[in-house]
């Protein structure tokens, strides 16, 4: 079995990657996927630990993936509403293109 | 299992998520879609959640429920009502304001006051959570429907950009809150705040957890709009239906900051070495708000910057945070007197700015309002109360509570930020009392518009915002004592 520290060092890795796809993507709707990798570097963390903490202390963090994956489901439904919305008013989900408000 | 006791403890939470679905049912069940009839069950529900509040302070309740993840203690009951008397604000003026501004969405003024309340019940909770796992849950519930509500507009432009800029944001906040919830649980095995004290006490893998506490301070620093994190804020409060804007200032502010200060009194000690950030914060904060909101020439916008200009004065109250003793729950009770005068002074201040800018039409920018107090003196006043409390002159509640904070800073040793925190307020007074020279000073032009009927609901709530920030002017002992109290038992 894999010590649980190459599931943190992958887990700090997927958020990286996560982090600078929402600094430099322009599409929302890959933003949002890079938001969800974040997300999921989160969740996979709280896997490896849970597994190395194990007993009750390991079940508190497994539990709490599953509510972040319901909350992370939630997210995503309001936020595509969103997008469509925009999608709508500026024929586009580039995320450059709403600037009705700068400063 | 649930106790019956630790129902009758979330009565305030159970009354107001309790209603919200009540609002739904009915709408579902009605022919007509009557919005009014949601509103006023609403208001009912939050009067009773008020009620519930005041009478648990009255007695004073503190107890833990639900396997200990959520606690009804002073701290929560104190900042539960100022969410609430912000809700009721809200709610009180919404019905005209979306009737008129937003007619093409009075068919789903129902959805509008159901998510008020989702985020409300959201924002209770903040202030309970008393683990990492419901902090999280609960700051979720309020942040999900806070989206929806920018962007609740759907033909407005700017408010669908607002929506999406903060709906970004706030995902990637909770992403960041997330990540460092997860590190904060790899150094001590529990989400339990107490739990989590004494094992970094403990000495157990400090440098992992002091990093999730740096992860959890960019989480919550995006919610209570702290620079460099508030970015979504000015758009998110411009772009919003006035009154949304005026929740998410106040509210939705308040219950990110009860949490901040939950988490890092009782759960991260001192030791992580997490205060430094938080002065950096605080400093940064305050001056980067007050000097944008000097620049601005729409109204609106300033009161956004001014919004994250008060975030960092009561960021100080967490700054000057040393572990336990008196001084620092003088601190910490003077920054929460002073978000509860907030709550009445910002919401009372956009809702003016949402009867003038858009019930009237008048326009977003300073120059729109040129004399408009002289034709309607009660507003003008209202305004003036509002701005010269918020600015720190002795108008309203707002000088007493900043006195406190900047003294709680002297007291804890840290006189060079009360001494930023004076410059910045002083620099203040000119951008609130610009609102107030074209209001009372300067001559209306000539194509203004008139000032088309006198909103019973807006009026109310403006008035009572204006009242009671006058009065805490004379009132403010208790309420200080309260918070004060609430935090020592806190820290005890």
């Amino acid at each position: 079995m894999l010590p649980s520290s190459y599931y943190v060092f992958l887990s700090a890795f997927v958020f990286s990657v996560g982090l600078y796809g929402v600094l430099t993507r322009t599409n929302a709707v890959v933003i949002l996927m890079c938001v969800e990798l974040m997300l999921n570097a989160g969740n996979l963390n709280l896997i490896a630990f849970a597994t190395h903490h194990g007993g009750v202390a390991g079940i508190a963090g497994q539990t709490f993936t599953l509510f972040v994956l319901a909350v992370a489901a939630a997210e995503v439904a309001v936020g595509l509403g969103i997008f469509i919305l925009v999608y709508r008013r500026y024929g586009t989900v580039d995320v450059r293109k709403p600037r009705l408000m700068r400063w | 299992m649930v106790t019956t006791a630790e129902l009758v403890a979330f009565a305030p939470e159970l009354s107001v998520a309790g209603t919200a679905f009540l609002v739904l049912l009915l709408d579902t069940f009605s022919r007509e879609k009557r919005g009014g009839v949601s509103l006023a069950v609403a208001f009912a529900g939050v009067a009773v959640a008020f009620v519930a509040t005041v009478f648990h302070m009255s007695i004073g309740t503190d107890t833990t429920a639900f396997a200990g993840t959520l606690a009804v203690d002073p701290f929560a009951l104190f900042f539960g009502l100022a969410v609430l008397i912000t809700t009721a604000l809200v709610l009180l003026s919404s019905t005209e304001y979306m009737g008129r501004v937003y007619p093409e969405r009075s068919e789903s003024l129902t959805e509008y006051v159901a998510l008020i309340l989702f985020a409300a019940t959201g924002m209770l909770l903040m202030a309970s959570a008393r683990s990492l796992v419901t902090a999280f849950i609960a700051l979720e519930l309020a942040a999900l429907p806070s989206y929806a509500l920018v962007a609740f507009a759907k033909d407005d432009r700017a408010g669908v950009e607002g929506g999406m800029k903060y709906f970004m944001l706030g995902a990637v906040s909770s992403a960041f809150l997330l990540y460092g919830i997860s590190l904060v649980y790899g150094a001590t095995g529990t989400f339990d705040f107490a739990g989590i004290a004494a094992s970094v006490s403990a000495g157990d893998a400090t440098g992992l957890a002091g990093l999730g506490a740096l992860f959890v301070l960019v989480g919550l620093g995006f919610k209570i709009a702290a620079f460099p994190f508030h970015v979504w804020a000015p758009d998110a409060y411009t772009g919003a239906p006035t009154p949304v804007s005026a929740f998410l200032s106040s509210a939705s502010k308040i219950a990110g900051f009860v949490l901040l200060f939950r988490v890092f009194t009782v759960a991260l000690p001192t030791s992580l070495n997490w205060l430094l950030a938080v002065q950096v914060l605080a400093v940064l904060t305050m001056t980067y708000g007050n000097f944008a909101a000097a620049v601005q020439s729409s109204v609106k916008r300033m009161l956004a910057y001014s919004s994250i200009g008060h975030a960092g004065y009561v960021l100080i109250a967490l700054a000057v945070f040393s572990s336990g003793g008196d001084d620092a729950a003088l601190a910490l009770g003077a920054g929460m007197s002073h978000l509860f005068v907030y709550a009445f002074m910002n919401t009372g201040a956009f809702l003016v700015v949402a009867l003038i800018d858009d019930y009237w039409g008048v326009g977003y920018e300073f120059e729109d309002y040129a004399g408009i107090a002289r034709k309607v003196p009660l507003i003008g006043v209202a305004m003036a109360v509002f701005m010269f409390s918020l600015a720190g002159l002795p108008t309203g509640g707002g000088f007493l509570s900043k006195l406190a904070v900047f003294a709680g800073a002297v007291r804890s040793g840290f006189w060079w930020l009360a001494l930023i925190g004076v410059v910045n307020s002083a620099l203040s007074l000119y951008y609130y009392s610009r609102v107030l020279r074209w209001m009372w000073i300067e001559e209306p032009g000539d194509g203004a518009p008139a000032l088309d009927g006198r909103p019973v609901g807006i009026y109310t709530a403006i008035l009572v915002a204006a009242v009671v920030t006058f009065g805490l002017l004379f009132a403010f002992e208790p309420v200080l004592s309260t918070a004060e109290e609430a935090a020592s038992a806190l820290l005890s």
